[in-house]
């Protein structure tokens, strides 16, 4: 997903001179091209975290697409009230990239893990937060991204993700991505955790039941028209790789909750108790309780 | 214009000003009067001709762009504003109450000539060089100043912002330093000493000049000045300036004033016209 992103993007930027990058000292090599051939609209800030955001919000205010480039909770967490202030609030054209959404960074440890992100840049006004499960999405909202001007939060993996989609999808703001349909329930998923929800898919499948595999990139922005029009009384699974507060399951609870409709809704998400430990991405899925297993069950239940 | 009719024309304006930020702090009932007071003569000075910046023109791309970092001294900033023909005076009367335009805090969005929001410390200097970085980029010209207090140099972006500056060589970039020597419970010094100040402004690479923030002459002088680093002018200033039971004393950054000290202020400044 990042090198999608960043060739995405570099491909944009040599046709759009506004847009603009700015890297948190983030991302040994990759923005080469970036860097040599469109030195103008390139910027590696250094470690100034909150710095580089304030900076980004100003860039923007005079015309320009800022797109904010650090690891997981470095271009988030660390310069929140930036981003609250000088972008959101504001409105600036930008877009605030992590890349290594959830536990990508694995062993590296809590620190470089992303897992309260999506509920705190969701809460935020004007904030319009997505995450593309893998290399098809992330071009295709990349390019969404680089020709429009709201604030918002791109959520990455990191490399070597397996490709959901088979094909282009068509990507609409406040669409679900739906790879998979079935009449026997529903998984939603946001992200590359995507994986385990395609696994748990077809293993609902050798157990005869077809499940609808559902990506929703727009996570602020859920389809209320398709939750109004899907089947009742069959189980619906939210998968994320984030805690259990406030992500996307939050999100659907939301949205059920304001259209009044009574769902078989789970939650398959980080629990908070695990989250310190060391290991590597499957591992830390696995141990904070994010499973094919435990997707399963959900089903089989009924 | 020259610069002497700068000078008057700000010391004018800073009068009125004066007046306008003790009224609006009675008013509202509200609190940062003496920080107000501190920085309201160097808005005055950039106000009043000396930078590309007013009514007019303040949509234009190659304007100079001020931003109000220490966004709690706005009654400083509104009243300026307001007196040379951003917005209606009326505006002021209304300040910090419910649904009013001007909130208790620099608050940017529907009012002509503010350029950021500002209120939590240290995020005028960041946006500010931001946009310095494109307008070099793009050949665009016009200079960012952003007044900022001398508390806020205890925030690390201040620092950060300093190390960027200096970095991508931004000689349309310039700190105006509101250096009264009080923050919220007491000195400069006594909190976080801040001295040797200008040494450490240099050692970042700015090129640092000191100034008396009060006298117009220096003050206009001191806005003419361009340098290829970024500029940092000290103004040293007086908490509370102007009414002297205010100044020097941290408790107006709190208090608002009473209709007795309303009084007797506006007497002071009335009286500081001869």
């Amino acid at each position: 997903m990042r090198n999608t992103f960043v060739k995405t993007l570099y491909e944009e930027a040599k046709r759009n001179e506004n847009i603009v990058l700015i890297t948190g000292d983030l991302g040994f090599q990759l923005f080469d091209n970036f860097q040599k051939n469109l030195p103008k609209q390139f910027i590696n800030a250094g470690l100034t975290e909150q710095s580089m955001m304030s900076m980004a919000a100003g860039i923007a205010s005079t015309g320009k697409r800022v797109f904010v480039y650090s690891i997981a909770n470095f271009s988030t967490l660390r310069c929140l009230e930036q981003i609250r202030n000088d972008v959101c609030y504001m409105n600036n054209s930008v877009v605030v990239v992590s890349v290594g959404g959830g536990f990508a960074y694995g062993t590296l440890g809590y620190s470089h893990h992303a897992t309260e992100d999506i509920a705190i840049m969701r809460s935020l006004p004007n904030m319009q937060v997505i995450s593309p499960c893998d290399g098809i999405e992330t071009e295709v909202i990349t390019k969404i991204l680089a020709t429009t001007s709201n604030p918002s939060y791109l959520r990455l993996g990191k490399t070597g993700e397996l490709n959901l989609n088979m094909n282009t999808p068509r990507i609409i703001n406040g669409k679900f991505n739906v790879l998979r349909e079935g009449n026997h329930g529903y998984i939603f998923f946001t992200g590359s955790v995507g994986i385990i929800a395609q696994k748990s898919v077809i293993q609902l499948e050798k157990m005869g039941l077809n499940v609808s595999l559902i990506s929703v990139p727009f996570i602020s922005k859920l389809d209320k028209d398709f939750l109004v029009e899907m089947i009742r009384d069959v189980p619906i699974v939210i998968v994320e790789e984030h805690v259990s507060r406030g992500g996307l399951g939050a999100a659907f609870m939301e949205a059920f909750i304001s259209l009044n409709l009574q769902v078989k809704l789970n939650h398959v998400s980080a629990s908070l108790e695990n989250l310190a430990l060391t290991g590597d991405q499957e591992f830390l899925r696995e141990a904070n309780g994010i499973s094919v297993a435990k997707i399963v069950k959900f089903f089989i239940k009924i | 214009m020259t610069s002497a009719q700068r000078e008057d024309a700000a010391k004018a304006l800073s009068i009125q000003a004066r007046r306008e930020i003790l009224q609006m702090t009675h008013d509202a009932g509200a609190s940062h009067v003496g920080s107000a007071l501190s920085v309201v003569d160097i808005l005055c000075a950039v106000y009043s001709g000396s930078l590309n910046i007013n009514s007019k023109n303040y949509s234009q791309d190659d304007r100079d762009v001020v931003i109000l970092s220490k966004g709690h001294a706005c009654t400083a900033l509104y009243a300026v504003l307001s007196l040379t023909g951003f917005f209606p005076k009326t505006w002021l009367r209304k300040y910090s109450s419910n649904g009013s335009e001007l909130g208790g805090h620099v608050t940017s969005g529907s009012i002509p000539g503010v350029e950021l929001s500002t209120g939590s410390l240290g995020h005028g200097m960041p946006y500010g060089l931001g946009i310095c970085i494109a307008r070099k980029r793009n050949k665009v010209s016009g200079k960012t100043y952003v007044i900022m207090s001398d508390g806020e140099c205890d925030e690390g972006t201040t620092w950060e912002s300093a190390l960027i500056a200096n970095h991508f060589g931004l000689n349309n970039f310039c700190v105006i330093i509101d250096r009264n020597n009080l923050q919220s419970m007491g000195s400069t010094e006594s909190t976080l000493a801040l001295e040797p100040f200008v040494e450490k402004w240099k050692a970042f690479g700015w090129d640092v000049i000191e100034i008396d923030g009060h006298n117009f002459k220096e003050l206009v002088e001191a806005l003419k000045y361009s340098s290829n680093k970024p500029i940092c002018i000290i103004a040293n200033t007086i908490k509370g300036k102007g009414v002297d039971f205010m100044e020097g004393r941290v408790v107006w950054h709190y208090r608002p004033p009473t209709e007795k000290d309303l009084l007797e202020a506006l007497e002071q400044i009335e009286s500081s016209k001869s």
